[in-house]
Order: structure tokens, then sequence, then C-alpha cells
């Protein structure tokens, strides 16, 4: 396998950083813990060991099973218990930091310690931060479930720092659900449904304020045991991360499937294999890519076609016109702005 | 559930071993040809789900007498229907009739048995109704609870305030609604940890039900706010009835810290559920920053 990389069978996370925070919460739901853990290879008495760890195609079951306990609060209130969650040096070091910005860099440095299957793209405006949230490896009919997670453990961590969450502005892929209740109850501030991005969209001036629960000596602790810790849980990321941010970082130069095999040190055969075990294929994974910037731009500034197929790498306007309506069904003069 | 009736299962096994041997002793195996596969398809099919019955008995009642009438009832029925279907691949010499009686008896008999479990299955079918009083109203879907807290869920409650909106207007009688939240619910999370908030949530339900009329309603609206149905009531009413559960919140002892509610009322005259309950989550945020502002205050 790639050095780096994790796949959905490597252990790479830790029980204590989330999963037995969900056992609970299913269990208190009503749901039987052997029946939760049948077939994984988490067996109950690795629950109460510090250092048991899990697969992602494991830690994906766990969430289908506790999907099927009708409960619509589980995503929001997993994402409190993770925050608020004793055995992570990570995210109880996230709430001390001086401000959003020291706490969310601080995140995005150690996010493997937490939730590898998510990653991030930035944008920056003169008036917002747009993170996008992208799934790092494949996670199949759980992505909403993840996405709605990882969504509202950053509200909440807003909501704790600074109280002024109401501020900040959500999209979802989602379609909308038939009631609103729980996303009002746990989200102070209003969500889009059926959008083109998963995104959250934080005003700049949220983003050096300090935060009411700062206490340097504290972060400064929680730190070093999160860096501790990377040497026993090393950072790796999700191919479709790699990948994904290898054809960021190229733009507006469009980047060919053979560049990238020889970036991660693969043969093309090899890396259209590995693709090909997570469900995609190359020229699928650079669409996505595409599709999110365009729409993103098209929120963030009035971008005219013939600068927006320039920074994504379109030879002209047509094709890019042409592409951006095969991603969306629509042009892209008809994506509002804000 | 099964584990309370390990004795019933082996029964079960013990007679029905016990039926085959018999039955390969007395008689002796058809001639292949013979043998009407439509028949054996109609009562392999019936004592199949005489099995169900008896597995789904088993496993989901809890022990007492209604469940031995049950029990014993579908036994006997798989007992007739297991020789029944023997008996199409079994020839029996024509003198015995042992195999005859043993087939066609223990059927009514189970069925009367059967049936007087059941009638003891409506009594307390009856009781389990009055003791869900002030849960539920007319309708009645397992799918629809919350499992935590084991009240009606969202989607249950916008059907119920549907109808009895139409109602209450047919009948021109006032309808009000409380919304109930826990203030500072994700402090007190944070700082006792999610399994006594949701130990709170469930302890709270448990009170909040216990003081309503049977007439009314309690649903789990979202996070920490829940909704109290009052039917035939009017606003008036429906403030002393939001007092006298915020005095009884007292009762809930949460040893570390006392939380506090906010309550909102209102008689709901408008036709819509969402609207109506949209108003109350207005009402209900008003209510909150007020509190909130009220705390902040310096004595």
């Amino acid at each position: 396998m790639l050095p780096g990389a994790f796949n959905l069978s490597d252990k790479n996370l830790l029980l204590r950083h989330g999963v037995t925070d969900l056992l609970q919460l299913a269990q208190r739901r009503g749901a039987n813990l052997h029946k939760l853990l049948h077939g994984t290879q988490i067996f109950e008495q690795d629950l109460s060991l510090a250092e048991s760890r899990c697969h992602h195609r494991d830690w994906l079951t766990l969430v289908a099973r506790s999907q099927q306990l009708a409960s619509p609060e589980l995503p929001f209130i997993l994402a409190d218990s993770l925050l608020h969650n004793k055995h992570s040096s990570l995210c109880q070091s996230l709430p001390l930091a001086a401000n959003l910005a020291t706490s969310l860099r601080q995140l995005y440095y150690f996010r493997h310690q937490l939730l590898p299957g998510i990653f991030v793209l930035l944008r920056k405006t003169d008036s917002h931060l747009s993170i996008v949230l992208k799934p790092a490896v494949q996670l199949g009919a759980q992505q909403a479930f993840i996405i709605k997670l990882a969504m509202a453990f950053l509200v909440r961590l807003v909501q704790l720092g600074t109280q002024r969450a109401d501020e900040l502005n959500i999209q979802l892929k989602q379609t909308a659900p038939a009631h609103l209740a729980h996303f009002n109850s746990h989200w102070p501030c209003p969500a889009r449904f059926s959008q083109p991005l998963d995104a959250l969209h934080i005003p700049l001036s949220l983003w050096y304020q300090p935060f009411i629960t700062r206490q340097a000596a504290g972060f400064r602790d929680l730190s070093r045991a999160c860096y501790q810790l990377n040497s026993r849980l090393p950072p790796q990321r999700g191919l479709l991360e790699l990948i994904q941010r290898q054809l960021y970082r190229a733009l507006p130069q469009q980047a060919s499937l053979e560049q990238l095999a020889s970036y991660l040190g693969l043969s093309s055969s090899s890396l259209k294999r590995l693709l090909q075990q997570q469900d995609t294929h190359f020229a699928a994974l650079a669409d996505d890519l595409r599709c999110d910037l365009a729409n993103l731009l098209l929120l963030q500034s009035r971008l005219s076609n013939r600068q927006l197929a320039s920074e994504l790498g379109y030879s002209d306007e047509h094709n890019f016109r042409r592409a951006f309506k095969r991603w969306t069904g629509h042009v892209p003069s008809s994506v509002r702005l804000w | 559930m099964w584990r309370q009736h390990r004795y019933k299962i082996a029964l079960t096994l013990l007679l029905l071993q016990a039926a085959l041997v018999l039955a390969f002793q007395l008689g002796e195996v058809k001639p292949w040809a013979s043998i009407d596969w439509l028949d054996i398809l109609g009562e392999g099919i019936v004592l199949l789900v005489a099995l169900c019955w008896l597995t789904l008995i088993v496993t989901s009642r809890p022990a007492g007498h209604i469940t031995e009438w049950l029990y014993y009832g579908s036994l006997l029925l798989v007992c007739s229907f297991t020789l029944d279907l023997l008996d199409e691949f079994l020839r029996y010499p024509a003198h015995l009739r042992t195999m005859s009686w043993l087939e066609s008896l223990p059927a009514p008999l189970g069925m009367l048995a059967l049936t007087y479990g059941l009638v003891g299955w409506h009594r307390e079918q009856r009781i389990i109704n009055r003791q869900l009083q002030g849960r539920e109203l007319f309708l009645r879907d397992h799918r629809l609870l919350d499992p935590l807290t084991q009240l009606y869920g969202l989607d249950y409650l916008y059907a119920v305030l549907k109808r009895e909106i139409e109602l209450h207007r047919e009948q021109q009688q006032p309808l009000s609604l409380l919304m109930l939240g826990i203030d500072q619910f994700s402090a007190f999370n944070r700082q006792h940890g999610m399994a006594a908030g949701d130990q709170y949530l469930v302890q709270l339900a448990e009170l909040l039900s216990s003081q309503l009329r049977s007439s009314d309603v309690l649903c789990r609206y979202a996070g920490d706010r829940f909704v109290v149905l009052l039917v035939n009531t009017r606003q008036r009413e429906a403030d002393i009835m939001a007092q006298h559960l915020q005095q009884q919140l007292t009762l809930l002892d949460s040893s570390e810290q006392q939380l506090s509610l906010s309550i909102t009322s209102q008689q709901v005259n408008h036709a819509e559920a969402a609207t109506v309950l949209a108003r109350a989550e207005q009402q209900l945020l008003a209510v909150k920053r007020k509190s909130q502002a009220y705390q902040l205050q310096p004595d």
C-alpha cells in the first residue's frame, strides 16, 4: 500500500476517539452492544483498553447500524460527545486555543487523530473563510452522516469558543429532511439543503476573536500530548484526499493520471486499481473537485466564465460552461451569489 | 425474553420428538408415488405459521398466566399440525385409532386455549393503554418513538397535531400547546458528560408525563425540547399547567446541578401544524434569551 495513506482495513482509528462514544450513545438508545459489534473485528474487551484500534470499514459498519435506531439527533450529539471526549487530547485542546484560527489550525494539523475519513478544502475571500468538507476515503451510504457529524463538531466548537455560531452559514448536499427541528435545535445558524457542496462559511470577524474558553498553558500541554500521539498514530491520509489535494495544488494546470501516479510513487495501473477498490476513477475525482471549486468561486465572487475557466484549467469558457452543465444540470450564471 | 421460557422451549422440542418417534413406531412409510405434494405444501405452510406464532410468543412475551395460555394453545396446534403433516408420509394400520385422535383432538383444544389467552391479552392491553395515557393520542406506531426517552418524536407530533387542530376546529374547542426547553443544557452536557445529559432527559420525560392529564400528550420535539399538546384547554389553563410543571421540576434532583426549564404556552389558532410549531420555537428562543440575559446580570 501507499506510504502516507491508509486504506479501509488499516487500523488507524483509536476506539476511544469516537467509536466508544458512538457505541455508548447507541446503547443508551436501546441498541444491543453485541449486535452492534457482530461481524466487526472489535471485541467487547477491547473497548476498555486505551490503545485499542479499529479500521475504517468497521467504523462505517457501526455508523450504519446506529443509524437504524431512528434517532435523528445522533450525529449532533455524537459531535458534542466527541468535543467533550476526555480521552482525546486533540478535542480537549480545541476550546482552549487562543482563537478560532489557532483552534482550527490545530484541528487541521491533527485531523487524522479524530476523523481521518474527512478532509477539507479552504478558500478565503474578503469577508468569509469557506471550509468545504469532502470524503477522504469512500464513505458510501454513511457519507451524509459523517459530513453532518463533522459539521456539527465545527459549529459546536465555534459556539463554545465565541458564542457567535449564529453568524455561520452552512451548505449541505443532502436533501432537506421533512422537519427541520433537529437542525434548528442543535445549530443556531441557518443550513441550506440540496446544495452543490458541503461547506461551512465562517465570517472573518470571528477568526481572531479571542476564545472565551482560552487557556494558554492547558493548550500547550495538550498540544504536546497530541504530538506524542503522532508517534503511535502517524498522520496518514485517505487516497481520495491525496489525489484531490494534489489536483487542487496543480491548478490552473490540469494534472493527469500519470503525473499523479508518479507523484504518489505508483504506476498508473496500480493507481487505477487502488481507485477501483474505492469504487471511483480518476476522471470522476477530477470532475468532482473542479465542480466543487466552480460552485464555491461562483458563490464567493463575480468572476466571469472566462476567469473561472482559466482558474480551473479549461482552455476556454465554452468548455467550462459545457462541463459545468454536465456536473450540475444548469449553467454557471444561474448559481446564486450570496 | 426467550431466556425466561427455557423450560417451554425444552418441552416443545421433547413433545415434537416424542410425536416423531411414536409416528415412526406405529406407521410405515408410504410409497413415493402415493404422496400428495399439494397436501404437503398446504399442511407444511400451516405448520410453519403455527411455529412462527410459538416463536413470537416465546421471544416477545414476559412470563405470566396470559403467556402460558397463549403458549400452550399454540403448542397444541403445532403438535396437531406436525402429526397432520407426518401422516402424508406415513400409513398407520387401520385398527389403530391412536394417531388419528392425537391428530385431531389437540387442534380444537389448542384453539380454545389460544382464544382464552387472546381475551386475556385484550384485557391486559386495556390496562396498558391506560398506563400509556399522556404518552399517546389516537395513533400508535412504535417506529415513531424516540429511542432514548420512549416518548413519541417529531413525526408523531406532526401527525397528531394536524388531526387535533381539525377536530378542535370542528367542535369549536380550544387547543393549547406547551413547548419546553432545558436552559443551558449543552453546558450541563459539557460539565457532566453526555451520559448524565441523556439520563436527565429520560428522568425529565418520566416526570413530565406523570404530571399530565390523561387526555394530554407529551412528545420529544428535538434535542432538549419537549412539546405538550393540551386538548380542550384555554391559554389561561395552559399557563397554569406550565407553572405547575415548573414547580414539579424541583422534584428532579440531578445531584450536581439544578437545571431550569423555559416553557412557552400558546393557544393554537393557526391551521398549519408547521406554523404553530415554528411560532412556539421562536417564542421559546425569546424566553431563553431573556432568562440568559437575566442570569448574566450582576446581583
